[in-house]
């Protein structure tokens, strides 16, 4: 009670200190006036001062003095000031940006109830993760019955349906998933209800989930929308509930249909499988239960034998794939922010320097050396501070704007990038770290300095240890650069790297649109095929249309299929060689730039009930037939053939990347689709128009085109085959587009600080250079001297920076392609720009060195 | 007459804890107070006994209020709470404890 009292009324005469101070001062003067020789009575200021201090607020007024002495003395310098919190601002900005990105991918926990119980459950083969982990139907099954450690299992698949019966056709993304999916995650619906065990043995599974934004969107938040219908792929659903908003999972799922797993003999999935813990278990003893189910498997002939259990955190697995990218980002932004810091150290410090004079002075009337050290802390502290608040609103727009910068796709879209209260205290933290570091840096300079030399020495010097301090700020900065430079500079010739693959085609004034035919409203291959050629026939009708073709697997597209292909005249590879099995149009070839090698593209008369052709890629001639022309050899693309499963080749094409950059070339056989008769090979489908000017203006043609010949159906994606190819190397480019933004900023921040430190000691050897000159030294030698000052800092600051470039190198290998971490032209490139950028730092007080009138300069000592 | 006599803070607090216990004073009369009860030997100057009586505010052992005093003058008065009185004792026992104790060792030693 006592203490807290106490600190009741100290605030108390806080508060109220004009009052409490007035009241001081007439009770002195009372006194005073009592006594008979009032001049005995001290100086009342000072006495009241003195009494005051019983309040305990003396290093509250020290404080606001402080601060008010460091403001005035920074208004006096402005340019000073603002160099200081533009730099400060920066980095602390593009840190906080950083940390937020951090914050909302890696730290933030997942939007459900308890999530540190949420695993994803599969199996696999040792060795690399798989991208996709997951489990097969049958193993889901008895998992599911046998494990003893999880509380609830669920499986899904995502899905992508055209919506109906609300305004236009629309593509929506959903899962389909088994009614627990929702119980493992912990979510329940905002209206109505979730999936129950009556949706998933009912027999049609004819219910929808809905979420939050679809049915503002589409249906205007219709609060009696429960037991309404949403009509997916033509077929209609009955409305159970609408989810929470924020609420979407997997990725950008907007509905949810109730999945049935059941064991198909001859059909085969593997699906995710995600499960919550039961309360106290913990993922390795999840995993432990696992594997011993996984060891309990009845031997299986088509299953590797030496699978191993695999027991994910579902955070992690979500954001597997950003995790080194947003570490990387972190990492190289914390350099920049030591640079930022050792700059505006330096520029404390030449500061302090410059201030050598005033404050020798003060120390040699008495003044304390602590309220010098405060001082310059307070300064520090204010530019912090100043710098920190316009950085925090660096932060608060930049991290946002630096999601919508992640090409789309990467995130796992329900981890909404927002800045937060988190953030905020982040950059606060920040601030005061470097207001201490910032502030501390003069101090080196004034300790050990005497102020009689300081007095008697005329020029500004600064002593032994801020020499010290200065080079090794520089030395720092450079080997830090060096480190972002190497770092961009890999990422930059990954990017190059991937661009100069040849893709095989030419992708120019081509715009595609892809369509995904639902089995249930085109059940058969002849039903698709028909709408193809019609809507084929349609384009190729329109006006500034050159060429028109349909694909099912567009290259570099998210769809591709491998399967089985035997040559009649190579039985010893038959059920050992694998191709990817291609759907075209005849004019395929020729809208999409790929070239002909041999034989004859496919025509208008390769129909249904012709004789069934095929035309091999250039990689697929060369291993089933090498050294030969594979015209009218036969071939077939299923295990078993009968007689007409047979194609006869009529050509060879060149070879083309299907699966994107980084694969190789791919091995395909292409068919006429109207001769394909496995619906699975043409209900999805990509329709390309080769235009004479900007592909996009031929999108609405397109879509309306579509829509004439079925108005239920809406296209998957509408896009030019430009930017097809662009989204293929998005992430990379967004690697390196971040980096090199942070090594330019480090390098003109690294070339300031050399400029500092080369003006200063021009300032400070100006004599020196004097006599020098008056001695005979021209101005070559003194430009050289200067230089090789420059070239010794920068050659300590390349070999430190080298080492620490090497490990940065290693680190981030895996998004590197086409070039080695110690790829030796990226080095001396990176090396090269640091030493140009020395030298040009240098060339100013260099030339303002050669300059120096040697009498005036010698007048003045 | 020897002014202040360079009393420890404490002790000055304890002794106008003291002369405050018999009745209300304002801060001469406390001086005066203290400079006779020493037999004129202690002398505080006003330096040490402003912050030491707001320190006594601070720590709630003394409470100030303003009265017109007999000669018409507007004095600030402090006296002594429930608090102070408890402090005071523990204080007083303290020093006696430890006044006898080195008026031991200075007769044995």
């Amino acid at each position: 009670m006592g203490i807290i009292g106490e600190w009741i009324r100290r605030l108390g005469y806080l508060l109220r200190r004009g009052a409490r101070e007035e009241e001081l001062r007439r009770e002195m003067e009372a006194h005073r006036a009592m006594l008979q020789e009032p001049r005995a009575f001290g100086n009342t200021l000072r006495l009241r001062e003195e009494a005051r201090d019983a309040w305990g607020w003396g290093w509250l007024d020290d404080l606001a003095r402080d601060t008010r002495l460091a403001w005035r003395t920074l208004r006096r310098s402005p340019a000073f000031a603002l160099t200081a919190i533009v730099t400060l601002a920066l980095g602390i900005g593009a840190t906080g940006a950083i940390f937020t990105l951090v914050r909302s991918v890696l730290l933030r926990p997942l939007p459900f109830p308890d999530p540190d119980a949420l695993y994803v459950i599969s199996y696999a083969s040792p060795g690399p993760a798989w991208l996709y982990p997951g489990m097969s139907d049958r193993g889901y099954l008895d998992f599911r019955g046998a494990n003893r450690t999880l509380e609830s299992v669920a499986t899904f698949s995502a899905a992508e349906s055209t919506m109906t019966g609300a305004g236009n056709a629309t593509r929506v993304s959903g899962a389909a998933v088994t009614t627990d999916f929702f119980r493992v995650l912990g979510v329940d619906a905002a209206i109505g209800r979730t999936f129950g065990p009556e949706d998933d043995q009912s027999g049609d599974g004819r219910v929808v989930l809905i979420a939050d934004g679809l049915w503002r969107r589409h249906f205007g938040a219709d609060p009696l929308f429960v037991n309404k219908t949403v009509v997916l792929n033509g077929v209609p659903h009955r409305v159970v509930g609408v989810l929470p908003p924020g609420f979407s999972y997997p990725a950008d799922a907007a509905y949810w249909i109730p999945l049935t797993v059941r064991i198909n003999p001859n059909l085969g999935f593997m699906r995710p499988v995600i499960g919550r813990v039961k309360a106290g278990v913990t993922g390795e003893q999840a995993a432990a239960d696992l594997d011993v189910w996984v060891r309990s498997l009845p031997l299986d002939p088509n299953r590797p034998r030496d699978l191993v259990a695999q027991v994910t955190p579902l955070h992690e697995a979500m954001v597997r794939d950003v995790r080194l990218p947003v570490l990387v980002f972190g990492s190289a932004v914390v350099l920049v922010l030591v640079i930022v810091c050792a700059n505006v150290m330096h520029l404390l410090l030449m500061r302090a320097v410059s201030r050598r004079q005033e404050i020798a002075t003060r120390l040699a009337l008495g003044g304390s050396r602590v309220r010098v050290v405060r001082q310059f802390l307070a300064e520090g502290a204010l530019l912090s501070l100043a710098g920190g608040s316009v950085g925090a609103g660096v932060a608060f727009l930049g991290g946002p704007a630096l999601l919508s910068l992640i090409p789309p796709g990467r995130l796992p879209v329900d981890i909404a990038v927002r800045a937060d209260g988190w953030v905020l205290a982040f950059t606060a933290g920040l601030s005061v770290c470097t207001a201490l570091v910032v502030g501390l840096a003069p101090i080196v300079q004034i300790s050990g300095d005497s102020p009689y030399v300081a007095l008697r020495g005329g020029t500004a010097s600064a002593t032994r240890q801020s020499h010290r301090l200065r080079h090794a700020l520089v030395i720092s900065e450079l080997a830090l650069t060096l480190v972002l430079l190497v770092g961009a500079g890999l990422l930059v010739r990954s990017v190059i790297g991937l661009r100069s693959v040849p893709l095989g085609f030419t992708p120019g004034r081509v715009m595609t649109m892809t369509i995904d035919l639902p089995v249930t409203r085109y059940p058969k291959a002849e039903q698709a095929t028909t709408l193809h050629s019609r809507l084929l026939q349609s384009l190729s009708a329109s006006p500034g249309v050159l060429s028109v073709a349909a694909v099912n697997w567009l290259p570099l597209g998210d769809m591709v299929s491998w399967g089985d292909v035997q040559a009649e005249d190579r039985p010893d590879l038959a059920g050992k060689y694998n191709a990817t099995k291609v759907a075209v149009s005849p004019d395929y070839f020729r809208t999409i730039g790929i070239r002909l090698l041999r034989g004859r593209p496919f025509t208008e008369a390769d129909l249904p009930g012709r004789p069934p052709v095929a035309i091999v890629s250039e990689s697929v001639a060369r291993r089933l037939w090498p050294g030969v022309d594979p015209s009218g050899r036969r071939m077939a693309l299923v295990d078993r053939p009968k007689p007409e499963d047979w194609l006869t080749v009529v050509g060879v094409v060149e070879d083309v990347r299907q699966g994107g950059f980084r694969s190789a070339p791919t091995h395909a056989v292409y068919q006429p689709y109207v001769q394909v008769t496995n619906r699975y090979f043409v209900g999805y489908m990509t329709f390309l128009v080769r235009t004479h000017g900007d592909p996009l203006q031929v999108a609405p043609t397109m879509r309306t085109a579509l829509a004439r010949i079925d108005e239920d159906e809406a296209p998957r994606s509408l896009a030019t085959l430009e930017t097809v190819v662009d989204r293929t190397v998005a992430e990379p480019q967004f690697h390196a587009r971040v980096l090199t933004l942070f090594s330019l900023v480090a390098l003109l921040l690294a070339a300031i600080g050399i400029y500092g430190v080369l003006a200063s000691a021009v300032l400070e050897r100006r004599s020196e250079i004097g006599v020098r000159m008056a001695l005979g030294a021209d101005r070559t030698s003194v430009i050289r001297m200067i230089l090789s000052h420059t070239l010794r800092l920068t050659a300590i600051g390349i070999t430190i920076g080298l080492a620490g470039s090497l490990a940065a190198a290693d680190a981030i290998a895996s998004l590197l392609f086409g070039v080695t971490p110690t790829d030796t032209a990226t080095f001396v490139i990176a090396v090269g720009v640091l030493l140009g950028a020395a030298v040009v730092a240098a060339v100013v007080p260099a030339r303002r060195a050669a300059r120096l009138d040697p009498i005036t300069v010698l007048r003045a000592e | 007459m020897p002014r202040d006599a360079g009393l420890p803070p404490g002790t000055l607090m304890m002794l106008v804890l003291r002369v405050l216990t018999t009745q209300p004073l304002h801060g001469y009369a406390i001086a005066q107070r203290l400079h006779q009860l020493s037999r004129e030997e202690l002398s505080v100057e006003e330096g040490s006994l402003y912050p030491a009586l707001q320190k006594l505010l601070v720590k709630g052992w003394v409470r100030a209020a303003w009265r017109e005093s007999e000669s018409g003058r507007q004095v600030r008065e402090y006296r002594i709470t429930a608090s102070g009185r408890r402090q005071l004792d523990a204080e007083m026992a303290e020093y006696r404890r430890t006044a006898s104790a080195i008026g031991w060792l200075l007769d044995e030693a």
